[in-house]
């Protein structure tokens, strides 16, 4: 084919709008990036860099050496924070159930309706759990309990939304069939809502202990039980051995329980 | 016509409700007995800590002087967040590619991206953060490398159903082409990831946001920190402002995200 | 003279033991326009798809010019296959890009690998996809979505496509079967119009007998993996047809008849 001379046609008005914008979007987050990384506290270069060689070595060497005489204290704790857990995502879901409800639009007759149970699930959700446990910690004191019932109320929000998606998503035909064969509300309930809610709720009750899991060993960290506690006291004293093997066993443990998750959730939907 | 043969009946329904059956019941409520017992959880405890919390919450009026005190921390947290979230879907996009079936190099390296992932996934982002701290000097260094590895994994374990479920047939057309595997990323992914894409990248900086507040905790910048001084001073009103102010700012931001990403899809 | 195409004992097994080919020699010359039919799972897509090596024979080779597709890798692969232009039953655009950058997105074996990446290609290449949707008839969607098209539009801005890569080879499987009658008639004169103008080398699969009797230089039938017709299409009798389809082609049998 012969090389065309002809001119390349105008670009329409829409077209160069949008390159514009994306443009100009693109650059504002590389500016707004770069104006944090230079306005932000960060240590100069020379600290990070005797850090890093105080540290990274004999980290490295812990790493690839675990202390295995802590495989029982590390296991014990991991279970702990497994118990914490199924409390936690327990209560949350035994909670969350009849709230959701309330904050289905199609169960009360109208999205209206369901505003405030909304808005009450978006405030208890949006709260840092972290920070749940932290005030928990000053109120009651240290130990599972705190971190138990902060993730028990954060749960609370987490699968009221959940569940409340999940009761707006499901099929109206089978609750009008109940209806025509002469069933009232309660029987629309048991015979076609729940049946229906169930196995979604039960596959989101699990992947919520998979996120509490990793939740509660991490609340030991403010002292709210759990394996979170030991780690960071090793931590502070850089027993990087004992470090390692701590992470081993956590990240092994929640793999493991992930996995098993995993595979009961996509048998259930 | 005769009413039908109850032995005829077919027995068994689909897997969630062999699942859901007594025995399940049965193990469930074991275990939760068990939890129970281990931790010493018990009624007396729900009540007192129930209790506790409510006559903690009279303590906790805002003390609004020190909001002066809380903006400089509170933005160094939403930088946190932001950097994080940027450095983490750059970083982690490629490592996405690399461990979806569809856009891998070969098999060995995919089986290694995904394992990466999986091991990255495990370990909670405050972990992270409280890791690094006494490694990179405390402040925010620590807690913006610690986010920016979370997001990555987070981002992969949601985005890797989207890569591996796109239309192959664009793919295909581009490899007839002649185009090498990048180009046919560029061309043919992710336009069809885009929007999906970009909706849970702002769902990854609302995590970030609630994440970076606490960071400071364990020494990694942020407002985190100035709540442990407060706490430890046993200043009240300082903590109760501040949990205003961080619940306030964590549910513009929810907000916001929520319209961003309805208007997106 | 030497064949463009020629293909040197092709079969192709898939894993799970389908044999596709089984044991397909053949040449094609510079410039033929050649139709292939026969049945679904004759082996039709998987023997244009050995041609730029989408599907890599078990057995056999390929060869275009001399040179061997089936052992060509990594950057000569590509390099070859900047060559041959391709189109495809269900178009395979990217949906949400615009037609322009479909049609550019036949550039991306030529063009230097940094540019390709970024879109950032030459103006000489953005006038040349213009001219290609110019030689489709389409000119004025160049910034339209690629789904807002019709499906014959969808498939001309396929056609656009492959004539970005300035190739010498055009490969079309069933490039009509999903469109309605006249726009697959359109469709298909304007690839013949295209071949003709360009000397492209042409295989095309195609359902339809009329169709490859109208269009077609040459036809191909296959049955089960083999050749079973080869020769010019005024050749190409009810008889030969039902060789190739396995079955008579009667009118009075005809399903669609009102008989």
């Amino acid at each position: 084919m012969t090389t065309s001379t002809s001119p390349i046609p105008p670009t329409p008005g829409h077209v160069v709008r949008t390159r514009w914008l994306l443009g100009i979007a693109v650059v504002a987050m590389l500016a707004l990036a770069v104006l944090a990384l230079v306005t932000m506290n960060l240590p100069a270069w020379s600290r990070v860099q005797s850090g890093l060689e105080r540290n990274l070595v004999p980290l490295l060497r812990g790493f690839v050496n675990p202390a295995w005489h802590v495989f029982e204290l590390a296991s014990t704790s991991m279970l702990e924070t497994m118990f914490m857990a199924v409390i936690g995502t327990t209560i949350g879901g035994i909670l969350a159930f009849p709230l959701s409800f309330l904050a289905a639009g199609n169960l009360l007759g109208g999205s209206r309706l369901a505003l405030p149970g909304k808005g009450l699930l978006v405030g208890v959700r949006t709260f840092p759990e972290i920070l749940l446990a932290i005030i928990f910690v000053a109120a009651a004191g240290p130990g599972p309990t705190a971190g138990i019932m902060a993730m028990g109320i954060h749960s609370v929000g987490f699968l009221g939304k959940i569940f409340s998606d999940v009761i707006e998503g499901i099929d109206a035909g089978p609750n009008e069939a109940i209806r025509a064969a002469g069933g009232n509300a309660l029987h629309v309930f048991m015979f076609s809502v729940v049946p229906q809610v169930l196995p979604e709720f039960a596959s989101n009750l699990l992947y919520r202990f998979e996120i509490n899991l990793r939740a509660a060993a991490v609340l030991g960290l403010v002292g709210a039980g759990g394996i979170g506690l030991p780690l960071i006291q090793r931590l502070q004293f850089r027993r990087w051995d004992e470090v390692s093997m701590f992470l081993l066993v956590i990240v092994t443990f929640i793999i493991v329980v992930d996995t098993l998750s995993s595979s009961v959730r996509r048998r259930l939907v | 016509m005769a009413p039908p043969d109850p032995a005829a009946v077919p027995r068994g329904g689909s897997f969630a409700s062999r699942l859901l059956n007594w025995s399940t019941w049965a193990v469930l409520a074991g275990l939760f007995v068990v939890s129970l017992r281990q931790t010493g959880f018990d009624v007396e405890a729900l009540t007192s800590g129930t209790q506790d919390f409510v006559r903690f919450f009279g303590r906790l009026v805002p003390d609004w002087t020190a909001l002066p005190q809380i903006w400089r921390p509170l933005l160094e947290t939403l930088q946190i967040a932001y950097l994080a979230t940027l450095m983490g879907t750059l970083l982690g996009l490629p490592l996405i590619f690399l461990a979806s079936y569809n856009t891998t190099i070969n098999g060995p390296i995919m089986w290694l991206a995904r394992s990466v992932l999986t091991v990255l996934r495990s370990i909670p982002d405050l972990l992270y953060a409280a890791i690094l701290a006494p490694i990179l000097a405390p402040g925010p260094l620590p807690g913006v490398v610690a986010l920016t590895v979370f997001t990555m994994a987070v981002l992969a374990k949601l985005a890797s159903e989207t890569v591996e479920s796109i239309d192959p047939g664009p793919l295909e057309a581009l490899r007839a082409v002649g185009a090498g595997r990048n180009r046919v990323i560029v061309y043919g992914v992710l336009p069809q990831i885009a929007a999906t894409m970009t909706s849970f990248v702002l769902y990854i900086f609302e995590i970030n946001v609630r994440a970076s507040v606490v960071i400071g905790y364990v020494g990694a910048g942020g407002v985190g920190f100035l709540l442990l001084r407060y706490l430890n001073f046993f200043d009240w009103g300082g903590v109760a402002a501040l949990i205003v102010v961080i619940f306030a700012v964590v549910l513009l931001i929810d907000l916001l995200s929520v319209w961003a990403r309805s208007r997106l899809i | 003279m030497s064949a463009h195409i020629a293909f040197h004992d092709v079969e192709v097994t898939y894993p799970g033991g389908l044999k596709a080919l089984k044991g397909v020699s053949l040449e094609i010359p510079r410039g033929e326009f050649v139709v292939i039919v026969g049945l679904s799972g004759a082996g039709k897509s998987t023997l244009i798809r050995t041609v730029n090596n989408l599907v890599v024979p078990s057995r056999g080779d390929v060869r275009i010019d001399g040179a061997s597709v089936t052992q060509a890798k990594g950057a000569d692969l590509r390099r070859m296959r900047s060559d041959i232009g391709m189109i495809f039953q269900t178009f395979n655009l990217v949906k949400r890009s615009s037609v322009l950058r479909n049609v550019l997105a036949g550039r991306l074996g030529d063009v230097h690998p940094l540019r390709g990446l970024l879109g950032l290609f030459p103006r000489s290449d953005v006038a040349f996809a213009h001219e290609c949707l110019r030689r489709v008839d389409i000119p004025e969607k160049a910034f339209a979505r690629a789904d807002a098209l019709s499906g014959g539009q969808q498939q001309r801005v396929g056609i656009a496509r492959a004539l970005a890569q300035k190739p010498s080879i055009m490969l079309a499987d069933e490039p009509v079967a999903s469109l309605d009658p006249p726009t697959s008639h359109a469709v298909m004169s304007d690839l013949k119009r295209i071949a003709r103008e360009e000397g492209l080398t042409t295989l095309v699969n195609l359902h339809f007998i009329d169709m490859a009797r109208e269009y077609a230089d040459r036809i191909i039938g296959m049955r089960d993996g083999f050749i079973v017709f080869d020769g010019p299409a005024d050749e190409a009798t009810d008889q030969a047809f039902e060789d190739i389809y396995g079955r008579p082609i009667d009118e009075s049998k005809d399903l669609r008849g009102t008989s």
